[in-house]
């Protein structure tokens, strides 16, 4: 309110309403600023889990990387194939040689938005059920998708978890005949982050 | 005649099944216990993935490659999987995951110590990843 006193004295009218309309928008500007922030980790962590009667497949990522813009929504994702932690070492070799190809395809991406991320207060505590929907890129073919997810708005951190199936046949990874009755054809994905504000621009 | 086939089989079938048996059991060994495949420093390594991830990726991605740097930021993951970042000089570093199949002598590092790590390159994801990774004595 400060900046607009000197306006006040302004005598000419004319400039009195040009002067008034920069200001407020500089104000709005500025306002606009403070509120759109974005969130980014190095540490977010993706598991997944294929779960049949005759073998039970757990892996996980805790290398993802995830940013999100609390103003639009936009929210991107990407984990690196090879850092997908088994504990078998014929299922890291497999997964990675074999079904992901993780040398020709090495990453797995989600770039979207929050479909109704206007219901989310990011400047008060509390969980927010959200939906995200973008492309989902693994084993380089990209699908539409549209998954359910939870916002945890905290004290200087937003956090994000969602749980969604990915079928392999929709992402061309064929699974040969003898192990599948081993390997589910619908893997359970597990995505978990905790965001902080971007430092580096 | 046929008995002795018969035992012959039984004793390979044993035999074959338990070494398929451990092949298929056995646990992701220690990075410790392998070569790096390339050596180089954690600039150059980011550098190149900078200026050519394609040729970067065809180059490093699935190598072990043992990286020099100096440590930018150390930090434990609330699971107790720790991370180092190795300054590159630009935004962003080489970002290695300690390997959880071995049994780290140190965990906690100070900014500005200069480090030799070895991984497998995971590739680009911001910083250039490694994974499994061990520090080099």
């Amino acid at each position: 309110m400060l900046l607009c006193l000197p306006i006040i004295n302004q005598t000419n009218t004319g400039t009195h309403m040009k002067n008034l309309i920069l200001v407020t928008g500089l104000l709005l500007t500025l306002s606009q600023m403070a509120s759109a922030q974005r969130y980014f980790t190095r540490d977010a962590r993706v598991q997944f889990n294929s779960d049949t009667p005759v073998e039970k497949i757990e892996a996980i990522n805790k290398s993802g990387t995830a940013v999100l813009d609390t103003e639009t929504g936009r929210m991107e994702w990407k984990v690196l194939i090879k850092n997908f932690v088994f504990e078998k070492a014929l299922m890291q070799e497999h997964f990675n040689e074999n079904y992901m190809e993780s040398t020709t395809y090495p990453n797995a991406t989600f770039k979207g938005n929050i479909a109704n991320v206007s219901k989310v207060n990011f400047a008060k505590g509390g969980s927010y059920a959200v939906t995200a929907k973008g492309k989902m890129t693994i084993h380089g073919v990209t699908k539409e998708i549209e998954v359910p997810g939870t916002i945890i708005v905290g004290d200087g951190t937003v956090k994000v978890h969602s749980d969604f199936k990915v079928a392999c046949a929709d992402y061309d990874i064929s699974i040969p005949g003898v192990v599948r009755e081993k390997i589910a054809q619908e893997i359970a994905v597990s995505v978990d982050a905790t965001l902080d504000p971007m430092k580096r621009k | 005649m046929v008995k002795k086939i018969l035992l012959i089989l039984a004793v390979a079938a044993v035999f074959g099944g338990g070494i398929g048996l451990y092949y298929f059991n056995k646990k992701v060994p220690s990075m410790a216990t392998e070569k790096s495949e390339l050596t180089v420093t954690a600039s150059e390594l980011f550098d190149a993935f900078d200026t050519d991830e394609d040729a970067a990726t065809a180059k490093y991605v699935g190598k072990i490659v043992a990286v020099t740097g100096t440590v930018l930021e150390s930090s434990t993951l609330e699971d107790g999987t720790p991370k180092v970042i190795l300054d590159t000089g630009s935004d962003f570093g080489v970002l290695c995951e300690f390997d959880p199949n071995t049994d780290h002598a140190r965990t906690s590092f100070e900014p500005g110590e200069e480090l030799t790590i070895k991984g497998e390159c995971a590739g680009l994801n911001l910083d250039v990843q490694l994974a499994r990774c061990v520090v080099v004595q």
